[in-house]
């Protein structure tokens, strides 16, 4: 069945998708450091990180339309929390626009947070989808996140897409009975979905259990780190840490 | 109510980030107690389930519709720590996978809905709990009012950290997230009532906080399938 798929186009082959994960972890976080925590007023900065993204995502072929789409899922919190704020906003100045008064700060704060919550919406959407899942969660093991955290967050992956072709079946069957849901009180059979669901789910975790234990799981599992910090790598890094600070530093 | 980078201030995303390290660490810590080795599949499959079922929209009103947010669900059937741990893990997949929450944003994200909105809110249950006669119906109407008060505080505990960051002034954030999370609360204490209902009549040893034996309706366990 199709549905969304967390590391969609991971398996893509370019330069970025070929660096080893925690190259990629650690570059794409200073970027995102770096961007929250300049000044709303460096323009050109924010011109650059922008830049420097549009050139990976070239580099990286990723679709055009995935990206935006994906990109779209920060702008509901920008229009319920920030996108009324230059007309309450005080201070810095005013501008008239019409019958309407625009606050300078009001509209510097609204940059502010539009800004960089784009770059660095951008920055994470670059690092899943040009990692697969369990290859990022392997090079989070590598950069000592506990062992337990990323075997759990594993195991999540694998039984996710089974949960979500479950429930495309229950709501399938439910849809084809007739349900139409367009009221409150009808949300009684999506209650009773959500319930079946999670028994469902829990009686599977114990049955992978007991099928783990049958195959003499003892508490770990072990993988191939496929990867290997090169020349490319420490370029990587590199470049996504000194040219957004050089940019910030001159502009 | 997923924050995104660039709304808080360096303040509040250390404050909270440590405070969110300090919750997983200890919730990983119980899980390693309590489930040992079995801890890997279940709370990856709880995890899963929150993850999905978070994916349901459900009907408000003509044509509109909301999504499940599970936080009080996870602290009734899990329990506080456990249950805070499995909310941590969704959120952090939806930040890595997603982009839905920022990076810089993740340890204010955990600490609202997993900490407040989860490990809090199961000693508020706890509370509402020992006040109520011990029932089957005293028990459902804790989880409801608990499911609401979760997404009513987690809400507000949001919008105090957008105003201490400076980006959207208190007297106009609160009411706005407090009014809006005030009506989906009651469809979330809704849902997690007729989900906790179900699980007490098929598996009542699944609801870890439900301690009041035998449970009224005697369905047994062969009445699940699939």
């Amino acid at each position: 069945m199709k549905h969304v798929f967390l590391d969609e186009y991971s398996d893509l082959r370019s330069p970025v998708h070929q660096l080893d994960p925690r190259a990629k972890l650690v570059g794409f976080a200073a970027l995102i450091v770096i961007c929250v925590s300049t000044p709303p007023d460096r323009y050109a900065a924010f011109a650059a990180y922008l830049g420097l993204e549009l050139a990976l995502v070239l580099v990286s072929r990723l679709p055009w339309r995935h990206v935006l789409k994906r990109m779209l899922v920060v702008l509901p919190f920008i229009l319920v929390v920030a996108a009324f704020l230059p007309f309450f906003g005080e201070g810095g100045g005013s501008y008239n626009l019409g019958p309407l008064t625009l606050s300078a700060h009001g509209l510097l704060v609204l940059w502010n947070v539009a800004a960089k919550s784009t770059i660095s919406v951008l920055a994470v959407i670059l690092l899943s989808s040009t990692t697969p899942f369990p290859e990022l969660l392997k090079g989070m093991e590598k950069l000592k996140v506990p062992v337990l955290l990323t075997t759990i967050l594993s195991f999540m992956y694998r039984y996710v897409f089974v949960l979500m072709d479950e429930l495309q079946r229950m709501r399938r069957a439910r849809d084809s009975r007739g349900w139409s849901g367009k009221w409150f009180w009808q949300s009684k059979v999506i209650g009773h979905m959500i319930a079946a669901l999670f028994l469902r789910s829990y009686e599977r975790g114990e049955r992978v259990y007991a099928a783990m234990l049958a195959r003499g799981y003892g508490g770990g599992t072990h993988t191939i780190y496929l990867y290997e910090f090169g020349a490319m790598e420490v370029g990587f890094m590199v470049m996504l840490v000194l040219f957004p600070l050089a940019a910030r530093l001159i502009s | 109510m997923h924050i995104p980078d660039g709304f808080l201030n360096t303040g509040v995303s250390v404050v909270t980030g440590v405070a969110a390290a300090g919750a997983i660490g200890y919730g990983l810590y119980k899980a390693r107690e309590e489930l040992d080795e079995r801890s890997v599949p279940m709370l990856a499959l709880c995890a899963a389930f929150i993850f999905a079922a978070q994916m349901l929209n459900f009907p408000i009103a003509g044509g509109t519709s909301g999504h499940f947010l599970g936080g009080a669900l996870a602290a009734v059937l899990l329990g506080p720590w456990l249950g805070g741990l499995v909310i941590a893990l969704v959120l952090l997949v939806q930040c890595l996978g997603f982009a839905d929450g920022g990076l810089t944003a993740l340890g204010a994200n955990v600490f609202n809905m997993a900490l407040i909105g989860t490990i809090l809110i199961y000693y508020v249950f706890h509370g509402i709990k020992l006040l109520l006669p011990k029932s089957r119906s005293a028990f459902l109407a804790a989880t409801g009012v608990t499911a609401w008060l979760s997404v009513f505080l987690a809400s507000g505990a949001c919008a105090v950290e957008l105003a201490i960051s400076g980006t959207s002034p208190l007297s106009v954030a609160l009411p706005a997230m407090l009014g809006i999370h005030a009506l989906i609360g009651i469809v979330e204490g809704a849902i997690t009532v007729l989900v906790v209902g179900v699980v007490l009549a098929v598996r009542p040893d699944l609801v870890r906080t439900y301690d009041y034996r035998p449970v009224a309706a005697g369905l047994g366990e062969a009445e699940v399938s699939g």
